[in-house]
């Protein structure tokens, strides 16, 4: 456990030595600040933070993999893997030390968009019970998308294909998939039932419906289910590579 | 030798693909002793020192570092083991005093033990003035020293350690040497090199590979000799003498021990070839047979019979002529 810790707080710090850490957080801000400033802060508007949560996987699908692409290639490239896997710790105590390194740097990151939660209430009265649950849904879908872009920097030794790999499947499922979906029922015709069943997958994988739930104030075991889910199966898909790693 | 084998390594075989990288190999490391393993470059070195510190698992055979088996109880090994990697990989970012915690940490030192522990290995690697540095800011020299430091922080018993003066400056070659010498005794240390005179200072046991094949091992002075038995006839003594030629020749070719005494070069100078039974005392007869006759002895030394000489003769077979 003190290993996975050490390993966990070395990737936190690692994240704040760098200028990639400072880049993500700034830009994040700047992105969130938009989102409230167009859907949130209006005139005449509820005080509802809502849509900034719902909406808010649609910047960090761009910046999580910033964050998370050296997390692994930066240790291939430089041979430090050879020190870190010769010291006395496991894959498992690895690939846990850096995921939670990154959730670490993660959490700073969406905390930081409370600032603008603290501006609404300012001017008005926020019901804070949705606030809770949208943080408590962005901690999950955060969980998936490093976990994600984890495994893909656990692929490479390039950085820049980490990021653009982890980049291109949480696009598919933020943006693509809904986009598809909502495609296939314009234009297929009801009585497919293999498009109904499609469409059905692909509302399921996407990312928006689940988070605009939380950010509604409703925890669904359902969404719980889908982001634990994906957090487990990409670290153990992680786990496997880097421990195949050495067979070859 | 009474002490207990602390590196064993049993018939260790290590393919990539189709690639033999090292072969059958057999060895062992006492405790306590500084063992210098050599070889040309692509020779399964750096293979066989990965397989020793759990990084690859070997294809065939075993290996036992500490007691522990090396594929069986990696963990174990991990823990009894300090390695220091060819390309001392180091995270540039962070501060010497933070580096060495985090990878106390990692194997599971406490704080109490590590407030104890790193100011004495820095001491000991000759660092205590740039604990506050950024480690990319150091100069080789001392980033290799700051990697000997991470691998003896746990005061492991076995010390591996790939190049580990590759880069530095003769002085400070000088120094890593020392601070290597004075680790045996508690420590049992494999050192990977092919700086022959680093060898030959330090070493109490050498094993050469090449090829993915062990081809030689033995003191230093064992394979010293093996090398001038190898020469044939280019071993023995080089006598340089100022005086005539002729008769340096017989003069030495009278003495007992000699089988034979062969003019090398002739002039004023003239530069003799003798072999004979090489002991103490062929030489003390000869020096004294020179200065007898009134002759001036210049130089006198073993010809061939160098690590350096036998380490190109058996690495490269068709090398012996040259």
């Amino acid at each position: 456990m003190s290993q996975t810790l050490a390993i966990a707080r070395r990737e936190l710090s690692g994240l704040f030595y760098s200028p990639i850490g400072y880049i993500v957080l700034a830009l994040y801000l700047l992105f969130v600040g938009l989102l409230f400033a167009l859907m949130v802060f209006q005139p005449g508007q509820l005080a509802d933070p809502g849509p900034m949560f719902q909406w808010n996987h649609l910047i960090l699908i761009f910046l999580v993999p910033f964050m998370t692409m050296s997390l692994f290639s930066e240790e291939y490239r430089s041979g430090r893997m050879e020190a870190l896997r010769t010291g006395p710790v496991t894959e498992l105590q690895i690939v846990l030390g850096k995921f939670l390194g990154a959730m670490a740097f993660y959490s700073a990151l969406i905390a930081s968009s409370f600032v603008f939660v603290i501006i609404l209430s300012l001017f008005g009265r926020p019901d804070y019970m949705p606030v809770l649950t949208s943080y408590f849904g962005l901690l999950l879908m955060g969980a998936m998308m490093v976990a994600i872009g984890l495994f893909f920097s656990a692929c490479t030794e390039h950085q820049i294909l980490a990021a653009m790999s982890s980049c291109v499947t949480l696009v598919t499922l933020g943006i693509l998939c809904q986009g598809v979906a909502s495609l296939l029922s314009i234009y297929i015709r009801r009585s497919w039932a293999w498009a109904g069943w499609i469409q059905h997958l692909l509302n399921y994988l996407a990312i928006e419906p689940q988070m605009a739930n939380f950010a509604r104030g409703v925890i669904d075991t359902e969404h719980v289910v889908y982001f634990l889910s994906g957090t487990f199966l990409f670290l153990f898909l992680t786990y496997v590579v880097i421990e195949s790693r050495k067979w070859r | 030798m009474p002490h207990p084998a602390e590196i064993i390594v049993d018939r260790l075989t290590k393919t990539y693909g189709k690639f033999l990288a090292v072969d059958n190999i057999s060895f062992t490391v006492e405790s306590g002793s500084i063992v210098g393993f050599l070889g040309p470059n692509g020779a399964g070195k750096t293979t066989t020192i990965r397989m020793l510190t759990c990084y690859l698992p070997p294809t065939g055979g075993q290996a036992k570092v500490a007691g522990f088996d090396v594929f069986h109880q990696s963990l174990q090994v991990r823990q009894n083991i300090g390695y220091l990697p060819e390309s001392t990989p180091l995270y540039p970012e962070m501060r010497v005093q933070e580096y060495l915690s985090y990878r106390g940490r990692l194997r599971g030192m406490d704080h109490r033990r590590l407030r104890e522990r790193i100011p004495q290995v820095l001491e000991m690697c000759w660092l205590s003035d740039r604990t506050r540095w950024l480690v990319g800011k150091l100069s080789k020299g001392y980033r290799q020293r700051l990697g000997i430091a991470d691998a003896l922080l746990h005061n492991p018993p076995v010390l591996v350690l790939d190049e580990p003066t590759v880069g530095l400056d003769p002085a400070q070659i000088r120094e890593t040497r020392k601070l290597i010498a004075n680790l045996a005794g508690q420590h049992t240390v494999l050192l990977s090199t092919h700086i022959l005179s680093e060898v030959e200072l330090i070493c109490q046991r050498v094993i050469i590979i090449g090829r993915g094949k062990i081809l030689a091992q033995g003191t230093p002075a064992e394979l010293k000799r093996q090398s001038a038995g190898r020469g044939g006839a280019e071993a023995g003594l080089l006598v340089e003498v100022r005086g005539p030629a002729g008769q340096v020749r017989s003069a030495l070719d009278g003495l007992p021990g000699v089988e034979q005494a062969r003019i090398v070069s002739d002039g004023p100078v003239c530069v003799l070839q003798v072999v004979g039974k090489l002991d103490g005392s062929l030489q003390e007869q000869i020096a004294a047979t020179i200065l007898q006759r009134g002759w001036a002895l210049r130089e006198l030394r073993a010809a061939g019979g160098t690590l350096e000489e036998f380490f190109v003769q058996i690495t490269d077979p068709g090398a012996v002529a040259a």
